[in-house]
């Protein structure tokens, strides 16, 4: 697979915050690759450096082989689906469809029977049939954000970047969008890159999920070993579905201000901060006597709630220095916990489902 | 009881504030019906008539009392308005423009554009005219008034147009970029449709207020009065009710190009509102 684009080295400062600081990351063609961040860590920055709304301060941009870091947005041949849609509010939805096939700079389109081929194919592939003459200040936000895709999607760009492309939208029609989006890009066969600062958007949007830490790319891969194997603390930290403990490992044993954790057959990676990660749904919740193996780690916590999500239950349990931990437990496997308030459990794992970090 | 108190209190100034500033106005309408030749600019009304209508039409017999020297006047008042509202407004929204983005000096440049509204008009007048004799110009209506009228209006569009671009969300320009269309274009094509409404408002600003102006075309307009100066200059010699009758015209002239401005909103908002409510049912 080739790589439609690539970064080297990407720096912007706003004052005295590095936005970005050092981005090295390439985009292979024809795929979805989904961009996870917190909010603050860069990720709309990144976008518009990439769009060219924004120059880098040092490094190189490179798109479809060459460099473009100074070459303006329009002259790009990169989509971009805002966040807020940015319809244009005096257009209606066919218009605002038709708008960059009319007007580009590069190879415009003239004849309006051609435009309205073109337009009417990019209605039917992203659902809007009917609405062609429907002002956009008319429609509801899950047809503005069909609006916008089919606005950029229509100009056949080489890469089409989406800025949280469903923050606006209620949860249901998020879902839907979800399957859509796949839709839609496999059909088009360009690269979508989408950010998002959901991690249940980010893996399971992307073939490729990149997960952004205080302005560098702090891990690159796909959704299955970014959940089960996090580079990072950081990155085990946005997925938030690790418990996770500072302390340092020494003498066969991970020592830090929540417990010690023998050490065993855990996963280990390098990592500037140290760690210990172990996922809500890999706790067991044991009575305080029950037996614990040789290879398992038991931490007595107290509980203190449970939430009850449907097909499972995630119960918190405080520790004897008040931090909490959490277990997720899925009752398709496992009946419902049922703890009693203020009693005193063991939380029961098998050390080679924890991470360590060092 | 306190509420009520306040509530009474404050429709009492909306009353006196609507007098004041309608009373003038009734005054003079009222007045210019009065009864002519013969009839004064006061009260009583010795019998109602059209007659200074007509006398400002020419279509009175000839009496003691000349038409009013408006004519040429209000050629040229018009003719020095439109120009400055275009050269204003053009001014303006480029101004405005350039201001979207933070450059060195910024704070100063701004401050320099905005005392050209500041500073009183006698002086600036005054100092066109001393400016334009020692350089040996000849001071014109269409020259160094004008100059000094788009001086006077630009602020006023540029102020204008910096807080319709305040409010103005710049990703829909981004977007029209990031579809190929140059940034040329798309402040045709995007921006100035939208920002169209402000600078409506901009020439509207710079109309009014150069058709207006009297203290800068004093001493930089030369042989050629414009209206004000013209209206004026029939004051100083003895008042007639014609002057009224042409106030009066001239206002519902006003009135009538603000329905005309209202009535293309009101249709547009109910325009829309159908909509919304088709899409409803």
């Amino acid at each position: 697979m080739s790589t439609v684009l690539s970064l080297a080295g990407v720096r912007k400062t706003y004052g005295d915050l590095n936005a970005l600081d050092g981005i090295d990351l390439s985009l292979p063609d024809d795929s979805y690759v989904s961009l996870l961040g917190p909010s603050g860590s860069g990720k709309t920055t990144l976008l518009r450096v990439i769009a060219g709304f924004e120059t880098p301060e040092a490094g190189t941009v490179s798109f479809k082989g060459e460099r473009v870091e100074t070459v303006p947005p329009h002259l790009r041949d990169i989509g971009f689906v805002f966040q807020n849609f940015a319809l244009f509010p005096h257009l209606s939805v066919e218009k605002n469809i038709a708008f960059g096939l009319e007007n580009r700079v590069e190879n415009p389109i003239t004849d309006a029977s051609v435009v309205k081929t073109k337009v009417r194919d990019i209605i039917g592939l992203v659902g809007l049939a009917g609405l062609e003459d429907r002002a956009v200040t008319q429609i509801s936000g899950g047809q503005k954000q069909r609006v916008a895709l089919a606005r950029t999607l229509v100009t056949e760009p080489s890469l089409v970047l989406l800025d949280e492309p469903l923050g606006a939208l209620d949860a249901n029609l998020r879902t839907r969008m979800l399957t859509e989006l796949r839709r839609i890009r496999q059909r088009c066969g360009v690269t979508f890159l989408h950010v998002t600062g959901s991690e249940t958007e980010a893996l399971a949007m992307g073939d490729t999920v990149l997960v952004l830490d205080q302005g560098r790319i702090a891990q690159a891969a796909d959704a299955d070993t970014i959940y089960n194997e996090p580079k990072s603390v950081a990155v085990a930290r946005f997925l938030n579905c690790y418990n996770l403990f500072s302390g340092a490992p020494s003498d066969g044993r991970f020592a830090g201000p929540d417990g010690q954790f023998p050490l065993g057959a855990e996963k280990r990676f390098s990592s500037a901060v140290p760690g210990y990660a172990i996922r809500y749904d890999r706790v067991g919740i044991r009575p305080l006597d029950a037996p614990v193996a040789a290879d398992e780690v038991s931490l007595p916590a107290t509980f203190v709630a449970d939430e009850y999500s449907g097909p499972a239950v995630n119960s918190f349990f405080q520790l004897e220095n008040g931090r909490v931990v959490e277990v997720e437990t899925h009752l398709s496997v496992a009946p419902a916990p049922r703890c009693k308030p203020h009693a005193r459990y063991a939380l029961v794992w098998k050390q080679n489902d924890a991470l360590v970090y060092a | 009881m306190q509420a009520g108190g306040i509530k009474l209190t404050l429709g009492v100034y909306i009353a006196l504030f609507l007098t004041f500033l309608y009373a003038p106005l009734m005054v003079l309408a009222i007045l210019s019906f009065q009864i002519g030749p013969e009839g004064g600019p006061q009260f009583p009304i010795i019998e109602w008539s059209t007659y200074w209508y007509q006398h400002l039409f020419g279509l009175t017999p000839p009496s003691r009392i000349a038409p009013l020297p408006i004519k040429e006047a209000l050629f040229r008042s018009l003719a020095l308005a439109i120009m400055t509202m275009i050269v204003s407004t053009v001014l303006g929204v480029s101004a405005a423009q350039a201001f979207r983005k933070r450059f060195r000096g910024q704070n100063f440049v701004f401050y320099l554009i905005v005392l050209g509204m500041m500073v009183p008009g006698v002086l600036v007048g005054l100092g066109m005219a001393l400016v334009s004799n020692e350089l040996g110009v000849a001071r014109h209506w269409w020259g160094t008034a004008f100059v000094l009228h788009v001086v006077y209006t630009f602020p006023f569009a540029f102020l204008v147009m910096l807080a319709i671009f305040n409010r103005f969300d710049q990703s829909v320009e981004e977007a029209a970029w990031s579809l190929g269309v140059s940034p040329a274009r798309t402040f045709r094509k995007v921006t100035f449709p939208l920002i169209f409404p402000g600078v409506l408002s901009a020439m509207l600003f710079a109309f009014t207020l150069s058709y207006d102006e009297f203290s800068r075309t004093l001493f930089a307009s030369g042989r050629d009065l414009t209206l004000p100066l013209a209206i004026y200059g029939t004051f100083s010699v003895e008042v007639h009710p014609n002057v009224f009758a042409f106030g009066v015209l001239t206002t519902l002239f006003s009135f009538a190009l603000l329905s005309v401005y209202a009535i293309l909103m009101m249709l547009s908002m109910r325009r829309a509102k159908r909509i919304a409510i088709q899409e409803e049912a």
